[in-house]
């Protein structure tokens, strides 16, 4: 790209201005800023450290740990819709065992294998059978719905009793080290390993490269196949992974529950990509994103927002911010 | 990212479509079959017509992804989709039916609940042509905002809502069949003229299939893909009167229609010749999954297996797709 020979002139036009300006780059961040800014003076309580644990525990945790399955995937130029699924499958089988008095670490290990199931599932339709990501995992969804709606005589939820519990059970929604909850300790610890994954090893070359061009990864020896099969079963098994905690923190298994995050997931990943500059997507990104959307639900009902309006106020937002970086990407362009 | 095969393969091209073609219409066929000898009434006039109302949302909202699809291109990532068509559905019901609770008249109601709509398309619009936001975040941010608009309408509550409007499309028409089967019928027959035979559904075409050669032939391509979003807007608005008079008001939870429509118009690309979206096949896809809806019901099946059966249909379908892509290549 030979655009940074443009340098600045007197009559610059608005588009080399925007070729040369980083700031449109960092959309996301400046938008972070604002937000934050204005929470901090608008919303009473907003700027405490009881607040900012409240919002990194109850917001940030669970959709960021999807959000990291859903990074990687999209990192390959693919995308998961079941990552709801797999949260769903986790959460059925974690609770199932527990409450058929099973110890701890089974139903942990079942949850998990569960979700790699799920994951295995897409890895064969996509990096075995070629089909698309986006319909092979709208394929699982559906028969995920399924196979919960049989599970539980059409979505009945599974709710533990409470004084049958293990103290290790609570420890997983409740617990802390240090001070520090262990879910989002372990969310930072898989954070660091998402970041490790993508940004430092072979494997994460292989999946960017898979994303940028298919045909090129192939060409030059790398597995393709494998590679983008691969990636579903990682995403499935930290999507199972947050389902677990979110069992855990509430004490039941809610069938379909985990659709919820879905698309926020997929909206946190895109809000990332405006970091990047050829708008790939990264954790660093998607965790912005994420910490993004979860400041602005918990800002917006400290504000004194019903929840009905938060969700107009999130979407205008986070249109404004994607509009701006595109638009940003396009003028660069 | 497939490479586009020039020449050769022209003869087993064509009778690998068919193939397939042939064979979803006699999966199809056969899935009535069944249903007809298992349970009695099932081919019945009644029946059928109760199929078709019960059809007319879904299909609706299906011809306007189809014709997204269709001006987008077939990658679903960065093709074109919209996500926001079951939530438009849902605004645009609100906005219907709270007009008519203030008093409004039918017209007044109806302006506004089509304008809704076509609003919705145009931000979807803009939002993908004039800012270039991938259709498919696009669209979802648009869904989520109107979401959020329905929710602070309605404040989350059912609305009741009646109509002399009302009354007619949820009553019989001619030879006692529902004025929504015919519904149905007469947007499908019409879209149908309009997408695949016309000059305008022709170019629709070419700005989905080649969008650089549709460009170097003069096609003004930004045109025809907010064209899309805009019609698929007003399918949404149109699918919201056709609910309110179903339902007899607007309801909650109109979201969780999305996956199947999005379900259904993928679906339909293997009614098609040349295994791309047509409202033709959407139709059929629509009826498919609504007789296998009512033959689950009539012959006392769990309505719990209904997605699992469509899952499995989508994923045989595409895989059998790519097949005889694959072949033809």
């Amino acid at each position: 790209m030979a655009t940074d020979i443009s340098s600045a002139t007197a009559s610059e036009t608005v588009a080399q201005w925007f070729r040369r300006s980083s700031a449109l780059r960092c959309t996301v961040v400046l938008a972070f800023l604002l937000v934050f800014t204005f929470l901090s003076v608008k919303a009473p309580g907003f700027l405490s450290i009881s607040n900012f644990v409240n919002i990194l525990v109850n917001n940030f945790t669970i959709l960021a740990i999807v959000s990291l399955g859903m990074t990687l995937v999209l990192l390959t130029g693919g995308i998961d819709l079941s990552v709801g699924t797999a949260m769903d499958v986790g959460s059925l089988l974690f609770i199932s065992l527990i409450s058929a008095h099973q110890n701890f670490l089974v139903a942990i290990g079942g949850g998990l294998l569960g979700a790699l199931a799920t994951g295995g599932f897409n890895a064969v339709l996509i990096g075995g059978l070629r089909i698309a990501p986006f319909l092979a995992t709208l394929g699982t969804l559906f028969i995920g719905e399924s196979v919960q709606q049989l599970a539980t005589n059409g979505g009945q939820p599974i709710y533990l009793i409470t004084g049958t519990l293990t103290p290790a059970f609570g420890y997983i929604g409740h617990g802390t080290i240090f001070g520090i909850p262990f879910s989002l300790c372990l969310a930072v610890a898989l954070i660091v390993i998402y970041y490790l994954l993508t940004e430092r090893t072979s494997f994460g070359r292989k999946a960017v490269a898979l994303g940028a061009n298919p045909n090129v990864a192939w060409y030059s020896g790398a597995r393709v196949r494998c590679t983008s099969g691969l990636v579903y079963v990682l995403s499935a098994v930290t999507c199972g992974a947050a389902g677990i905690i979110l069992s855990a923190t509430i004490k039941a298994y809610v069938p379909l529950s985990g659709n919820a995050y879905l698309l926020d997931a997929i909206g946190a990943t895109f809000i990332g990509t405006t970091l990047h500059s050829e708008g790939r997507p990264s954790v660093i990104g998607t965790m912005l994103g994420v910490l993004l959307l979860s400041i602005v639900t918990n800002g917006l009902l400290l504000i004194g927002w019903n929840f009905y309006w938060q969700q107009v106020g999130t979407g205008v937002l986070i249109f404004f911010v994607l509009a701006m970086s595109f638009l940003g990407q396009r003028l660069r362009a | 990212m497939e490479p586009v095969a020039t020449s050769g393969g022209d003869g087993f091209q064509v009778n690998g479509a068919v193939l397939l073609r042939a064979g979803s219409l006699i999966g199809f066929g056969l899935v009535i079959g069944y249903f007809a000898l298992a349970a009695p009434g099932f081919l019945s006039v009644g029946n059928i017509t109760n199929v078709l109302e019960q059809s007319a949302i879904l299909g609706v909202l299906s011809f306007g992804m189809t014709i997204v699809m269709i001006a987008g291109g077939s990658n679903v990532v960065t093709g074109g989709i919209d996500l926001s068509i079951a939530n438009n559905l849902g605004l645009s019901a609100a906005v219907y039916a709270i007009l008519l609770k203030i008093g409004q008249p039918d017209v007044v109601a109806l302006g506004f609940t089509l304008l809704t709509g076509l609003g919705i398309g145009l931000l979807n619009a803009i939002a993908v042509v004039a800012i270039g936001i991938l259709p498919l975040i696009a669209t979802l941010t648009v869904m989520n905002i109107c979401a959020g608009f329905e929710l602070v309408i309605t404040q989350n509550t059912v609305l009741q809502a009646s109509s002399p409007l009302l009354a007619v499309l949820a009553g019989d028409g001619p030879f006692g069949i529902a004025t929504l089967a015919y519904l149905l019928l007469i947007v499908a027959l019409v879209l149908i003229v309009v997408i695949q035979y016309t000059p305008f559904g022709l170019r629709l075409y070419a700005v989905g299939g080649f969008r650089e050669a549709a460009l170097a032939a003069g096609v003004s391509v930004d045109w025809y893909i907010a064209t899309s979003y805009i019609l698929s807007g007003i399918c949404g608005s149109i699918g919201a009167v056709l609910s309110v008079a179903l339902l007899s008001g607007s309801s909650t939870g109109s979201g969780d229609m999305l996956l199947s429509v999005v379900a259904t118009a993928l679906l339909g690309v293997v009614f098609s010749r040349r295994l791309v979206p047509t409202i033709s096949g959407s139709l059929l896809s629509v009826l498919f999954i609504g007789f296998l809806i009512n033959g689950f019901q009539l012959t006392n099946i769990s309505s719990y297996w209904v997605n699992g059966v469509e899952g499995l249909l989508i994923l045989f379908a595409v895989a059998t797709t790519s097949l005889v892509r694959r072949i033809e290549t």
